[in-house]
């Protein structure tokens, strides 16, 4: 090892401990401390207790339950996203850059109304039940694989591709034995992502699922924020911390395999014509409407048929402190997340298990760190920084992981090179790494923003009335009867649409938007 | 700013912001669900004129908020609670997060419309009642016009098959109007009440999670397939003032039936360990007075307890309410025993 790589592997490591005592004091610390009181509570029952989730048949459905529906829509989304994704990167048509923005939309769409979006949609076809479930899994999910895939087959050498072609192999030879081995490791976070967010699923699965087919997390909350029974919620906790464990130890395994693509190397992005793409391209937004979109365009019609009584109803005086509010934290939470999530990728760019602590916020019951933190810190729990820190801690991850990603695929030959010629470790790093692992970090922020605007979990926190984001107030409106209430829901809903467009179109990677001239494109 | 050296700049900066974040009120904190809502003149009013500044914590469902006043009962996350109802009374009782009340505010009268029941709850030591309301079914009025149906009269009738299948309820474990409706049944029935759960089962009742869930996805009012949800008796009257179009008549209606109707009892209390004891008091005065009990009714969507206070128009919608002797009461010892067997039962006949 040269003195060199020495000496930076205790500085990153170094780095990398500010975001891992965040996520120790925000995420590990609440969990251990509600696990610790359930302890308390039956010391006399002793280990018996833990193999309880898998003896109680109830609770061993649950668990089960869990595990299949999270596999199944992560399987469904592969094999939906991907092939969408490859479409998307290669071939260019009119309004690509915006179907590529609207993406992440579902992501900021709170529960309820997408419930009501997808059953809006699909509600005549599916009854409540499993099918519809992963239907609204999908709805919520598929995007992430659709974008990993992106990233991943972005990363794919053009010089490569062109030698595999011209060395005899087919388009299907050269994507199977070239393209999808690069685009691998930015797939797999990705799938590791969406399955411990349908795992973790809580309110979904009760809407679309019913109460027969609520997963694991459901009863996790239920019986530590209405029965206070912390026992069994600990344990049950547990063993889904560990299963999802698992999933995060594959996923950093797989994902450090490292490629390496000159810059400039990209695959060159070609028009869709009629009888050249056309297909492809064709049938991808197709899938991407039934699934990603429909549900959104039909949210958007129940809006614009809102009466002019119902927009004035929705923008009222407290619609513009949400709408305020939500920025505020939306500025903030991505803020520290983005120096965090940084830092973290950082040190965990050559470290499978720095990547796979860095997902833990979204390993553990968001219920049982709030009521940890409820025991933990009481006297703070309304204080705005706390609910900023509690925002970064769900992004962490997010922007840790495309960050660690793209670090990795930094050749170590430009640090070495910009060493020799006198730079120092931090001047290597930010004038040479930096710039290369920006388009992945934005990325990363784009997401995170995504999740803070659609505020997953943190609302399980105490809240003010003067902390009002555009979520709570569309739960506000939906938590009285009336149709003006549900009509200003539908607006607000399309609203915070418009608003995350927004936020993404500013936060957007400036990829190779224009396609190739003919000459030079294939 | 510029001539000074970074680190005055910072102790300059840091000063500013101290200074800011120092209050010249005192500051009461309450502690609430998420529904609480008033007007923001009327805080504003309060405030001025009690010189203590608002500081109001949401912190959930009702169930919740105990569950977490309970879990933080070592330093306690405000001064006053608001929202303890009766059927959660008898448990932060026996936790031991209720201070006692102020002598001056102990015994007021409370509206002759609650019933020797309201009365016996406003006797109370440690809680002060603040409103009042029913929670019942409500039933799409269109819907049972175009398939000619009656409604159901009995809880009898309703576990039949032609009426159990138009049903929605809530899950007593998550929802609070879903614990009232259960804890209504059981008084009535007995020990046969999980039979006729059991039949309901059978019959085809959906069980959703949440108010909202039940609501705006189950109820055919909005789009869902059943026209009986169980709700709260003030819903129509909320339904006519929050029509689009105005509306003269409410598009639902209560069905009362015997055994099916729970005083649902909301009050303000102080809480063991909290501060501010004199504001606190001026807080519970500030929430029995004319104005608060007047505005809570288009605002909360609860009757006001306070006697002589005049009834909105608009909660005439609700019809005629029915008397509260005809209902079973439970005192709220007897819930506080019962509810989480019941709770564990429930799931049992109904969802497993």
């Amino acid at each position: 090892m040269t003195p060199s790589t020495r000496r930076g592997l205790n500085a990153s490591h170094l780095v990398g401990w500010v975001p891992l005592l965040f996520i120790l004091v925000w995420a590990v610390l609440p969990l251990a401390r509600l696990g610790w009181e359930g302890w308390l509570q039956v010391q006399d029952m002793g280990w018996s207790l833990l193999w309880q989730p898998w003896q109680d048949a109830y609770l061993r459905g649950r668990v089960l339950w869990s595990v299949a529906q999270a596999s199944a829509s992560t399987g469904l989304a592969l094999v939906l996203g991907v092939p969408i994704g490859w479409v998307l990167v290669r071939w260019h048509f009119w309004g690509r850059q915006w179907v590529v923005r609207a993406l992440m939309l579902p992501f900021v769409i709170p529960t309820l109304v997408a419930a009501l979006a997808v059953m809006a949609l699909w509600g005549s076809w599916f009854e409540q039940g499993p099918v519809l479930l992963i239907l609204g899994n999908l709805f919520f999910n598929l995007c992430l694989i659709v974008r990993g895939a992106m990233g991943g087959f972005d990363s794919v050498s053009a010089s490569r591709l062109a030698a595999a072609r011209s060395l005899g192999a087919t388009p299907w030879r050269a994507f199977w034995r070239l393209e999808w081995p690069t685009a691998k490791p930015a797939v797999w976070a990705a799938a590791c992502l969406v399955f411990l967010y349908c795992l973790s699923g809580f309110g979904l699965a009760l809407l679309l699922g019913g109460q027969a087919w609520a997963t694991a997390e459901v009863e996790i909350y239920t019986r530590v924020a209405h029965d206070l029974d912390l026992p069994i919620a600990s344990v049950l906790a547990l063993w889904m911390l560990l299963i999802s464990g698992l999933v995060v130890a594959v996923y950093a395994r797989l994902s450090l395999s490292r490629v390496e693509r000159l810059r400039g190397d990209r695959v060159p992005v070609r028009m869709a014509r009629w009888g050249n793409g056309a297909w492809s391209v064709g049938l991808s937004l197709l899938v991407l409407l039934a699934l990603n979109f429909g549900p959104l365009a039909a949210l958007l019609v129940r809006a614009l048929q809102a009466s002019p009584a119902a927009w004035q109803h929705a923008w009222g005086d407290e619609a513009w402190l949400a709408l305020g509010n939500t920025l505020r934290f939306t500025v903030l939470g991505v803020s520290l997340a983005a120096v965090l999530g940084a830092m973290h990728g950082w040190a965990a760019r050559a470290s499978g298990w720095w990547r796979a602590m860095g997902m833990a916020p979204l390993v553990t019951s968001p219920v049982m760190i709030a009521f940890g933190l409820l025991l933990l810190w009481p006297q703070w729990l309304d204080q705005l920084w706390v609910l900023v820190c509690a925002y970064a801690l769900l992004a962490i991850p997010l922007v840790a992981a495309p960050v660690a990603q793209a670090v990795q695929q930094v050749s170590p030959r430009w640090v070495d090179a910009a060493r020799t010629l006198g730079a120092t470790p931090w001047r290597a790093f930010w004038r040479v790494v930096w710039p290369q692992v920006i388009p992945s970090w934005r990325r990363g922020l784009a997401f995170a923003a995504a999740t803070m605007v659609g505020e997953f979990a943190v609302t399980l926190l105490l809240s003010r009335p003067e902390w009002l984001t555009l979520s709570t107030y569309i739960y506000q409106l939906l938590g009285r009867p009336g149709a003006l209430n549900a009509q200003a829901a539908w607006v607000m809903s399309a609203s915070l649409m418009a608003l995350s467009l927004l936020v993404f179109t500013l936060l957007d990677v400036r990829s190779n938007t224009k396609p190739e001239s003919d000459a030079r494109s294939k | 700013m510029q001539q000074l050296k970074p680190f005055q700049q910072l102790l300059v900066c840091a000063t500013l912001l101290f200074m800011g974040s120092v209050s010249a009120a005192a500051e009461l904190r309450v502690v609430t669900h998420a529904s609480f809502d008033l007007p923001k003149p009327l805080i504003e009013r309060f405030e001025q004129e009690s010189g203590v500044s608002l500081r109001v914590v949401k912190a959930g469902d009702t169930g919740e908020m105990v569950n977490k006043l309970i879990l933080s009962k070592g330093s306690p996350i405000g001064d006053v609670v608001y929202g303890i109802d009766n059927s959660l009374l008898g448990r932060a009782r026996s936790a031991g997060i209720l201070d006692a009340l102020p002598a001056s505010l102990r015994g007021l009268p409370v509206a002759e419309g609650m019933g020797a029941e309201g009365i016996a709850l406003s006797g109370a030591q440690d809680w002060l009642p603040i409103d009042w309301g029913y929670v019942t079914l409500n039933a799409d009025k269109a819907w049972f016009a175009k398939h000619s149906m009656d409604l159901p009269k009995t809880l009898d009738d309703l576990a039949k098959a032609e009426y159990a299948k138009l049903l929605v309820v809530q899950n007593p474990a998550t929802s609070s109007p879903g614990m009232a409706f259960l804890l209504a049944t059981a008084s009535a029935k007995g020990e046969s009440v999980w039979d006729w759960w059991a039949q309901l089962r059978q019959g085809g009742v959906k069980v959703a999670n949440s108010w909202s869930d039940a609501y705006y996805k189950d109820f055919s009012l909005n789009g869902g397939d059943r026209p009986l949800v169980v709700s709260y008796a003030s819903s129509p009257a909320a339904e006519v003032f929050y029509s689009d179009p105005k509306k003269v008549e409410s598009p639902t209606a209560n069905v009362f039936l015997p055994g099916g109707v729970f005083l649902q009892v909301e009050g303000v209390a102080r809480l063991k360990g909290g501060q501010q004891p004199e504001a606190a008091a001026q807080f519970m005065r500030f929430m029995r007075s004319v104005e608060v009990q007047q505005a809570l009714q288009t605002t909360m969507w609860m009757w006001p307890v306070q006697p002589d206070v005049a009834m909105d128009p608009v909660m005439s919608h609700a019809g005629k309410l029915p008397p509260v002797a005809a209902q079973a009461a439970m005192g709220v010892d007897d819930i506080a025993a019962s509810a989480e067997a019941w709770r564990r039962r429930f799931a049992q006949v109904v969802l497993r």
